[in-house]
């Protein structure tokens, strides 16, 4: 059809939205305005010190970089702000001044600067931060009691400055509703981070949002949604109701879902893409909070999706006007049906080579075949003999692998046991004892070598007590652990071992024959100790009921 | 309501100005008009007369050059000035008009009155070409033209009232005030057409214009023989939803393919001032000279409507609705999102332009300061075309064509709801426009 139209080209619209990024982002910051002050009321004063801080850090670390790389600052663009104020929001009210200013260099430089500046950071800055932070997990898990308000000193004292108490989050995590009534968990009377304090604040905030058109409802809708039906679905304790009313209104979830999880730059673009990465987002929030070993889940799900962004734009995209579902599902089975018209049932043609007289069918067949073998065969041969000269060679490192081994273990055996000469290992078991061997000398019986292993302070001390048939400690080794250099490895000396030998009965770590703990290693001393004890209860055991069962308790 | 709609935006409509206002003439009359013989690139139209003639209303002034040119009719009486160059509203340069001194009689010319009801396909597309009807709501098409294309081939016709643009409501008036001449009018394009059936569409901003409307169609206008029953549909009020491919999917759940038009779908779409010019020519028998036309705006001092000869100076329509009581920053053919901007008022007002705005300085949107992307989506959720604006000025910036091939730039329509929606000020609908010519360059597309 030909066009008739002679209009010129259209430029822009006359008419605009009144919204720019720095509206945007001044109605961000007044939308968290009331979960700020909720907080502070609760905390005191620390809660606006720590926000100033992290705003401040945010702010000097993006002006610093910038500066540096020779672009310009502009004082209009606030993205640095409200990176600040949520990252100040993902603290607990304890936290040190340090953890801020920890937090925003790593937000801003790391995840933001280092991605290219704003609208290219594909992880919100804030988040990233905050997980980073928890790995000081004791700083990251200590929550104040609201309404004592907190000093102002830059660390705090826990047992003197603060009065400790669970999260909601916490009794969750365990399975059980916390002792809250609704009223409390919507105004924030309990432990938390300054910003999931209260859930009726951060509604607001999200209402607020809305109205100015900031965020659109798809992420937060289909999030809360999504966990609102899972928490419904699968309650651990006391009602559906009660339990998803808890889930919902407990942790970080609000937070995340409407002022996190709605970033601009690190979520979807495309509609369908924004429902998606809501309702994977609960998904993955449920799964943390029911499965994973932190009590709560939301800033992992957030980040984990903000990395699939790329993914969900592409599977969001629109679908083009004038293009029908219907359309491309009949293309697609007209090109299925025009596949299907393409198979034909063909009667396999079988090769008939002539007949030479004295020949019998078939026999030419045979030589082809002979061919086709003799030039496999050399090449399974080949293989054959690559294949032993593996096995060979394995079974020969193998063989100087246990041989090591068994030189080492018996050098072990004989640093604590010195006087045997013959070591062998016992037919006796016991859950407590990966190794018993007996220690002979002059073919008589003198003790045994128990290999066990404690619970130390960084995780298990595999260690190996010699004990003689009075019941006497003869040495100790440890050969694997993982404790803190400097700190618990000063009670894995040999001076420490040489106070065990000669010793005989329960060895406690105060009182009567007492070993003391070496200070600054109090686990692992009386991990040692609690394995001495172990190792000699089961040699006990064995003399009173010979190779029998073995139970532990006191000698 | 009709369909549920995703995408479109909702700017301040600016309609009160003027809703209340009913459709009025002129006054005073303009002194002279002028009227280009010349609406498209196609021959221009022979004129018939010279220069100090004398000549009525609805006169015959120039005889269409060929087939797809149209004649041109006195729009006053009076006496004709000059056969000159006078500069035209957009196409930037003076062309070849009629210039005719009122005389303040409106001394009609006397037409046979014909029944058009015995009148056969054929000649009543004849009627409709003399009568000088071009397409009234943007885009100034021949309507005969239309109707011989889509002619046996539509099921729909549909009647544009929906007017989706902030300020203008010379349809809304229109649809209160002349609801008769519109079924009339509606009633000859669908027989012409061969439609099997006729809805006029409006949106819900125009409620009280719809109610009119229904009550006319189901009392006064009795039906003849041959003609089709014609319904009233009310779809969303969303700013793009008057153009043509949206209210054929709003309407009849159809979508018009990529590169395509109505026709391709068997629906065609006329606008409603259409309907009324071709129900008044028929049941008159006097050509179009009048059309209906907003004048509002912040700068104006009485916003009104009015109905105005065709070829009045843009300065006479100002004068009539009491002139500027500021200087405005912007004067408007058209709406705001899609019209012209024009500086000379001396242009003449022609038959597809709607309404005059003259934007005051208190208008003017925020200064547009173009900063980074922030991928906040609200473009591609704006779309009507389902487009991804931010992908298309993603690829278009990373000069990756194959990319922007997949994201076809071309099926834009220039509603600029992206460029009203996007908080960081960058012009997506240029980008828009430069990436379709880009691949049209690299021979992705047809140009």
């Amino acid at each position: 059809m030909t066009r008739y139209s002679i209009f010129p080209v259209r430029r822009h619209p006359r008419f605009a939205t009144s919204s720019t990024p720095l509206s945007i982002m001044l109605d961000l910051i007044v939308a968290l305005l009331p979960t700020l002050g909720m907080a502070t009321y609760f905390y005191g004063p620390r809660v606006l010190m720590l926000t100033l801080i992290s705003i401040g850090s945010c702010v000097g670390f993006e002006w610093l970089y910038l500066h540096r790389s020779g672009r310009t600052w502009s004082a209009t663009d606030l993205s640095a702000y409200v990176t600040g104020l949520l990252l100040a929001l993902c603290l607990p009210p304890t936290a040190p001044y340090w953890a801020p200013i920890l937090g925003g260099f790593f937000a801003i430089v790391v995840v933001k600067q280092f991605y290219g500046g704003l609208g290219k950071n594909f992880m919100n800055p804030a988040l990233a931060a905050r997980m980073l932070l928890c790995t000081f997990p004791m700083m990251m898990t200590t929550w104040a009691a609201p309404m004592n308000w907190l000093s102002l000193s830059p660390t705090l004292d826990i047992p003197v400055d603060v009065v400790s108490m669970a999260t909601p989050m916490s009794y969750l995590h365990n399975g059980l509703l916390p002792p809250l009534t609704n009223a409390q968990m919507l105004l924030g009377q309990h432990s938390g981070s300054i910003g999931e304090m209260s859930a009726l604040m951060l509604l607001l905030g999200g209402a607020y949002l809305l109205v100015r058109q900031v965020i659109t409802p798809r992420i937060p809708v289909t999030f809360l949604g999504t966990v609102a039906i899972l928490t419904y679905l699968f309650p651990q304790s006391g009602t559906p109701l009660e339990w998803m009313t808890a889930q919902l209104l407990s942790g970080g979830l609000l937070l995340g879902a409407i002022f996190m999880a709605t970033d601009y730059v690190t979520s979807p673009t495309t509609p369908r893409g924004q429902a998606i990465y809501g309702i994977c987002c609960g998904i993955l929030t449920v799964l943390l909070r029911y499965f994973g070993s932190y009590p709560d889940g939301v800033g992992w799900a957030i980040l984990t999706m903000n990395c699939a962004v790329w993914l969900l734009d592409r599977a969001g995209m629109p679908r083009r006007f004038g293009v029908h579902h219907f359309n491309r599902t009949r293309e697609f089975f007209l090109a299925v049906g025009a596949d299907f018209s393409k198979i034909r049932f063909q009667v396999p043609k079988t090769p008939r080579l002539p007949l030479k007289k004295g020949e019998m069918p078939g026999e030419q067949h045979l030589d082809k075949l002979r061919a086709i073998w003799k030039s496999f065969s050399v090449f399974a041969c080949l293989l054959i003999a690559t294949g032993l000269l593996l096995a060979f060679a394995h079974s020969m490192t193998d063989f100087t692998i246990r041989q090591h081994d068994q030189v080492e273990q018996a050098e072990l055996l004989a640093e604590v046991m010195p006087t045997a000469d013959i070591i062998s290992e016992v037919p006796y078991r016991t859950p407590d004892a990966s190794l018993v061997s007996a220690g002979y000398r002059d073919n008589t019986l003198i003790g045994y070598c128990i290999t066990l292993n404690v619970n130390g302070f960084g995780g298990l001390i595999n260690m190996t007590v010699g004990i003689d048939v009075d019941g006497t400690v003869t040495g100790i080794a440890v050969t694997d652990h993982s404790e803190t250099l400097e700190m618990g490895t000063q009670a894995l000396t040999q001076d420490y071992f040489e106070s065990f030998i000669g010793r005989s009965g329960t060895i406690r770590t105060h009182g009567a024959n007492s070993v003391d703990v070496v200070s600054g290693a109090t686990v692992t001393s009386r991990a040692i100790a609690d394995g001495v004890n172990k190792a000699l209860s089961i040699v006990a055991d064995m003399q009173e009921k010979g190779m029998g069962d073995y139970e532990y308790g006191e000698v | 309501m009709g369909r549920f709609y995703f995408g479109g935006i909702h700017p301040a409509s600016k309609k009160g100005l003027t809703r209340r206002k009913p459709i009025t003439d002129i006054s005073p009359a303009p002194h002279i008009v002028v009227l280009p013989l010349i609406f498209d690139h196609a021959t221009p139209a022979q004129p018939v007369v010279w220069e100090g003639e004398i000549v009525k209303l609805g006169q015959l002034l120039a005889r269409e050059g060929d087939e797809n040119s149209l004649p041109v009719h006195a729009s006053v009486s009076g006496r004709v000035l000059a056969v000159e160059k006078r500069p035209h509203p957009w196409l930037g340069l003076a062309v070849m008009s009629i210039v005719i001194e009122n005389d303040g009689k409106d001394t009609p010319f006397e037409y046979e009155i014909c029944d058009f009801h015995t009148l056969s396909q054929e000649q009543l597309i004849q009627s409709i070409r003399q009568a000088g009807i071009v397409g009234m709501g943007g885009d100034p098409y021949p309507v005969h033209q239309r109707v011989l294309d889509a002619r046996g081939r539509v099921d729909t016709l549909i009647i544009n009232a929906v007017e989706c643009e902030p300020y203008l409501t010379a349809d809304h008036r229109l649809l209160l005030e002349q609801g008769k001449r519109i079924v009339r009018g509606a009633r000859i394009l669908g027989r012409v057409l061969g439609a099997k059936r006729t809805i006029i569409a409006s949106s819900g901003d125009k409620l009280n214009g719809i109610e009119r409307l229904e009550r006319m169609l189901n009392k006064i206008v009795p039906l003849r023989p041959g003609e089709q029953a014609i319904s009233v549909k009310t779809i969303r009020s969303c700013y793009p939803l008057g153009a043509e491919k949206l209210i054929v999917q709003s309407i009849t759940g159809r979508e018009v393919p990529s590169g395509g038009s109505a026709v391709d779908v068997h629906c065609t779409v006329f606008n409603v001032a259409t309907a009324y010019a071709v129900g008044q020519a028929l049941e008159t028998g006097m050509p179009l000279t009048h059309r209906i036309v907003t004048v509002s705006g912040g700068a104006v001092t009485r916003p009104r409507n009015l109905r105005v000869p065709i070829g009045t100076p843009i300065s006479d329509l100002l004068v009539c609705a009491g002139g500027l009581k500021s200087e405005p920053y912007l004067t408007l053919l058209g709406g705001p999102m899609t019209g012209m901007e024009i500086t000379d008022l001396s242009v003449p007002l022609l038959k597809n332009i709607g309404g005059v705005i003259c934007l005051g300085e208190w208008e003017k949107p925020p200064e547009r300061h173009p900063t980074v992307c922030l991928q906040c989506g609200h473009c591609v959720a704006a779309c009507p075309m389902n487009l991804s604006p931010v992908f298309i000025h993603r690829a278009f910036a990373e000069n990756n064509t194959q990319r922007l091939a997949s994201l076809y730039p071309q099926d834009c329509i220039s509603c600029g709801c992206c460029d009203y929606t996007c908080p960081c000020h960058i012009s997506l609908m240029n980008i828009m426009r430069l990436a379709t010519e880009k691949l049209a360059e690299e021979g992705v597309v047809a140009p």
